[in-house]
């Protein structure tokens, strides 16, 4: 009984620190909702600290072109996400006609972009540290090959 | 009157403290560039909100094209035998009061310094379309900063921009599209 007990907080122990582990770089979220009848919904909801292991999966050769245009940008990457870090939440850009509305706002450490056409609502929430460290890690993927 | 004198220290050290709170969060509030476009004809709207601490990390980033090291540079500052660095430096000794005035069929046009800023208004009388520009001098004068006779610096001047007060830099009213380009503490676009 005792060996089960210890055995049961170790198991709640080791998920309540690889949850947390998880959870460190905040989650990212997509949903997509198509508006016309029987219209697809993806929901995808992953803790950002899976995103760089996940990426070690991806061959190397499809980060290829975008391992080059991101490398000349990591200048600029580096000096906005931080900055971005700490500006207080609030919208940064909206886009509104007749019939889209586009709207990229800052909230948290993440950045959420919102659209809303005649076709379908797509939410993207992004932390921004996780957005950071996978642009890097896709940078430099040629460099590792 | 007694208890009203031992009141005093208290109130105006809790004054003291107020102000300095106040002054310490106005210092410290984030300033914002902000530019909304309106169609009212077909309803269109963009508005950007930057936060000017963004752009004063981002701009030194880039160098790329003709912005590099948070300096811009432009082709022909020298146009036509015109030096546009001396023309700043006249006009800022220059006493306040109007530079150009021009009117004529097509637009009204005039450029002044005005309460520190430099003030252009264009008035497009076939279009209805009427362009107020205000720059801060400080503005100008960080525009034109540590830089060669083809170059503006693009840093300095936002650097220079988070120190001015509200205000409004350029205001484009026509009959297709209305423009609004300010500064202000907000996150939002309220005006």
């Amino acid at each position: 009984m005792i060996f089960l007990a210890k055995l049961g907080i170790g198991v709640l122990g080791t998920a309540l620190v690889g949850g947390a582990a998880l959870s460190s770089e905040g989650f990212i979220y997509v949903n997509v909702q198509e508006k016309h009848p029987g219209g697809t919904h993806v929901h995808v909801f992953v803790p950002a600290a899976l995103v760089p292991t996940a990426l070690h999966f991806v061959p190397r050769h499809n980060f290829a072109d975008s391992a080059h245009d991101m490398r000349d940008a990591l200048p600029i990457i580096d000096a906005a996400i931080p900055a971005l870090n700490e500006c207080p939440d609030g919208v940064l850009v909206e886009v509104k006609d007749p019939g889209e509305h586009v709207l990229v706002t800052k909230r948290g450490g993440s950045i959420i972009v919102d659209v809303n056409d005649p076709d379908e609502t797509v939410h993207v929430s992004v932390p921004l540290i996780a957005a950071q460290s996978a642009i890097h890690q896709i940078a430099e993927a040629r460099l590792m090959d | 009157m007694k208890p009203t004198k031992s009141l005093f220290p208290a109130l105006a050290l809790s004054s003291a403290i107020l102000l300095t709170a106040t002054l310490a969060m106005a210092a410290s509030a984030t300033r914002y560039l902000h530019v909304k476009v309106t169609n009212p004809t077909s309803h269109e709207l963009v508005r950007v909100n930057v936060p000017l601490i963004l752009a004063e990390k981002i701009i030194p980033a880039i160098n790329h094209g003709e912005l590099r090291d948070g300096k811009i540079h432009i082709g022909h500052m020298n146009a036509d035998e015109v030096n546009v660095r001396a023309i700043l430096d006249a006009l800022k000794t220059a006493p306040e009061g109007e530079f150009v005035t021009v009117q004529n069929a097509g637009d009204n046009v005039r450029v002044a310094k005005e309460h520190g800023q430099v003030v252009v208004h264009v008035l497009d009388k076939d279009s209805k379309e009427n362009v107020d520009v205000t720059v801060p001098w400080d503005v100008v004068e960080a525009l034109v900063s540590n830089t060669a006779d083809d170059q503006l610096n693009v840093e300095a001047a936002i650097k220079a921009l988070q120190n001015v007060g509200d205000t409004t830099l350029v205001r484009v009213s026509g009959s297709d599209e209305n423009v609004r380009v300010w500064i202000d503490s907000r996150n939002t676009d309220s005006e």
